[in-house]
């Protein structure tokens, strides 16, 4: 028996016994797919036979709405893919967009320092909900508390440099919306010194845990040829031996200046993408340390070419040429010159890329997204074969996929 | 046309990626569907293992070719190799031009598993099939969507809310700006309102004339 | 509607109260975790904001067994009926959140894809701006529904669907 035809009328209304096999449908409203997925698994007994999982439950029109919004505008949608760590998706497309317009040389180091420590705090905070949540899926519920706490403090830090817990649209064109505020520091020297503590006590609670590892040793495991196949990046590429981290393959925003480790094991299983993830935290907060020394020099965080980043607030009130500048940046932004560029980060799940198409326009002509998380899910229609239907919520937590991203 | 996507003012360039800056982000190589396959089955062979990625950008009035299917290739090692092995990998970028979504491009799915739902999206969201492809349908969509979204002339707002009125403020005319600060009064607003309205009740008479039968645009 | 219509109703009205207090005190929200309102949701039931404390101490992945739906996040066009099927599954007395500004009104996408409001699809006793809103909000927003339980509107042993 096998699935055909269109998926939501097989599986939704039908649910077929035939010795000992069975149609499921897990999905899309599920406790533990991490978000709208739909898996249409055949089992046999227990035995997964076959899983098709089901997309585009979260579809937004997120690409289509870039290309009608301004292209200062537009970071505000692609900021809502991976909403675990939005602040990634916009220096991605920031940097992206700087290419086009050739200021990308033009970014202070203050900037680029400060895009840095926030692409690697959300890097944190983000491996944070899947440890948190992948700890839930197996009954580990103080994990996810001791996790979410510390997610709190340096969604703290997002809500005082840029206003907003989550998608706080602080990375602009040309660098940062505005300088750190006061204090930020300081609540930055508090979220490094609670870090390792509280990361001890997590590892001391699932690390070595025996359920955990007996859940995840030997699950999801895939060989390396398959995972490039595949287009595997990030942690699931990483646990198969394979050490492609776009920070040290093209280096961005400065990252060459950090020492950073990247983190890789062999034995590709689920446990193996679990220890990749929490080292990779490890890695995340040993740069921020070192960015730490950099800010507290001052410097300037936006570009000095105010065609394309406005003038800093002191001077419109005296400068005529500030005021204009200003206004048409607000009014019909600046216009990029035409061309297309892909620019790719190291986003906590893999491989983030844009491939961005200018027409000259006031307007993105098109924000074409490298889905990290796509990727990675797509696997899960190999890797799932012959594993248990328990294994199958350990074998989406470890691929930590993110539906804003997969979907858009 | 539909209004949300009304082609821009000033210069603009029907086809961006002849006319890119300087930019050494990519070795690009530009193809027709005829000869993508064994450009592709080439790059493979070279070591050319991961497809990153595979998408389309719609070009509308371009000549030859309206679409682009674009892929981009890494090289990586395909076994365990570290992180200064790899150094950095080589990137490609072919531009395949699709004339039409009457043309098929071939499937690369047998190079690379990655395509797979890649492929079915740009099915979905464009209209161009894949040649070959196992399982060619609707992903980001429902099954029975009708058109496909990411196409230039598919409205923003789809097909059914294209004609609905929008508040005047979100007129891409930009109507306040254009208006001095001592004419907005309340009598203004209101003549603002019965504009809007006049607009889409005429919009909504000219569809009801001119297609009784729900054609897409 | 529970209504008490005389001096008779005294004592089904007073274990009426009882009732409506009880459900104000155990509500218990349904996971409709759709996307970054999610995340705040999952928050909210973090120690920092602890939504456990109003009563709410289990999310119940099963509508059979929820009084809450918490619609968070943006709703696609392909999830509409399922969210719609979910909300039929759930047993009376329900009510429903809408949060965040996507399932309010269709928030910052107004295109093709999302449906431009949940209460197009189903009831909504209680909208929560933001985007996302602060898991605050959400609380408040909970505050709200045990307010409007214990007022009066669906709840009680005399509710009827």
């Amino acid at each position: 028996m096998s699935v055909s035809g269109g998926p939501q009328a097989v599986a939704l209304d039908v649910i077929e016994r035939s010795e000992g096999r069975m149609v499921l449908s897990m999905g899309p409203q599920h406790p533990s797919t991490h978000g709208v997925l739909q898996v249409i698994t055949e089992i046999q007994g227990e035995t997964v036979t076959k899983a098709s999982p089901e997309i585009g439950y979260l579809h937004t029109g997120i690409e289509k709405s870039a290309e009608n919004l301004f292209w200062s505008q537009a970071s505000t949608v692609i900021e809502r893919m991976d909403y675990l760590s939005p602040l990634t998706n916009a220096l991605c497309y920031y940097l992206a967009v700087e290419k086009l317009l050739g200021i990308d040389a033009t970014i202070p180091p203050r900037a680029q320092a400060v895009r840095v420590l926030l692409a690697e705090l959300s890097r944190i905070a983000s491996h944070c909900v899947w440890l948190g949540t992948g700890g839930i899926d197996l009954g580990a519920l103080t994990g996810f508390f001791y996790c979410f706490d510390l997610r709190e403090r340096i969604l703290d830090l997002f809500e005082a440099s840029g206003g907003a817990r989550m998608h706080p649209n602080y990375i602009r064109v040309g660098g940062l919306a505005q300088d750190l505020p006061h204090g930020f520091l300081a609540k930055l020297d508090g979220v490094i010194e609670m870090y390792e503590p509280r990361m001890r006590d997590v590892r001391r609670l699932l690390q070595k845990n025996p359920i955990l590892q007996d859940r995840m040793i030997d699950v999801g495991i895939i060989s390396a040829e398959e995972a490039v196949g595949w287009g595997l990046t990030g942690p699931c590429l990483r646990a198969a031996g394979i050490g492609y981290d776009v920070r040290r393959a093209f280096p961005y925003s400065g990252y060459e200046n950090y020492a950073f480790d990247v983190i890789t094991r062999t034995e590709s299983d689920a446990y193996a993408r679990f220890l990749v993830r929490l080292d990779e935290m490890d890695e995340a907060m040993r740069i921020v340390r070192q960015v730490r020394k950099v800010l507290d020099e001052p410097g300037p965080v936006q570009s000095p070419d105010t065609k394309f980043s406005p003038p800093p607030k002191e001077t419109i009130a005296l400068s005529m040429e500030a005021l204009i500048h200003h206004f048409k940046l607000v009014s019909e932004s600046f216009r990029v010159p035409p061309g297309d560029v892909y620019q790719a980060v190291e986003g906590p799940r893999g491989e983030l890329g844009y491939y961005v198409v200018s027409n000259g326009d006031n307007r993105p002509w098109r924000v074409r997204t490298r889905p990290p998380s796509m990727y990675n899910l797509q696997v899960l229609k190999k890797i799932a074969i012959g594993e248990l239907i328990a294994d199958m919520v350990v074998m989406i937590g470890s691929l930590d996929p993110v539906f804003g991203e997969v979907d858009r | 046309m539909p209004s949300s996507q009304t082609p821009p003012a000033g210069a603009t360039a029907l086809d961006p990626t002849a006319v890119r800056p300087d930019i050494a982000d990519a070795r690009i190589v530009r193809v027709m569907p005829a000869g993508v396959r064994s450009t592709l089955e080439g790059l493979r062979a070279d070591g050319f293992t991961m497809l990153l990625d595979l998408g389309a950008v719609d070009y509308l009035e371009r000549e030859p070719a309206r679409f682009d299917v674009v892929y981009h290739l890494l090289r990586l090692p395909d076994r365990p190799a570290g992180v200064d092995e790899i150094g950095t990998p080589e990137r490609v970028r072919v531009l395949c031009g699709v004339p039409s979504d009457a043309v098929t491009v071939p499937t690369v799915t047998d190079l690379w598993a990655s395509a797979d739902w890649a492929e079915r999206e740009v099915f979905d969201l464009f209209g161009i099939r894949f040649e070959g492809h196992p399982d060619l349908r609707r992903i980001q969509m429902p099954d029975d969507w009708e058109g496909h979204p990411l196409r230039k002339d598919y409205p923003l707002r789809g097909v059914a809310r294209e004609r609905t009125p929008r508040p005047s403020f979100a007129l891409k005319s930009n109507v306040a700006a254009g208006t001095p600060a001592a004419g907005r009064t309340a009598a203004g607003l209101q003549k603002q309102i019965a504009e809007v309205r006049r607009l889409a009740d005429a919009h909504a008479a000219a569809d009801l004339a001119a297609t009784g039968d729900g054609k897409q645009p | 509607m529970a209504v008490a219509n005389s001096g008779a109703d005294f004592l089904l009205t007073t274990v009426d109260s009882v009732a409506r207090w009880a459900q104000s005190s155990s509500v218990w929200p349904l996971t409709m975790g759709l996307a970054c309102c999610a995340i705040e949701m999952m928050t909210a039931t973090a120690p920092e904001y602890d939504i456990a404390r109003f009563g709410s101490e289990v999310f119940r992945a099963s509508p059979r067994q929820a009084d809450l739906m918490i619609v968070s996040g943006r709703v696609a066009r392909k999830m509409g009926p399922i969210v719609k099927r979910l909300y039929d599954q759930m047993a009376d007395p329900k009510w429903v959140i809408s949060m965040g500004a996507c399932a309010s009104s269709g928030g910052v996408f107004d295109n093709y894809a999302i449906v431009q409001g949940v209460d197009t699809i189903i009831p909504v006793d209680v909208y929560v701006p933001g985007c996302p809103p602060t898991p605050d909000g959400l609380l408040y927003a909970v505050n709200l529904i045990q307010q409007q339980i214990k007022r009066g509107g669906r709840g009680g042993i005399l509710a009827r669907a």
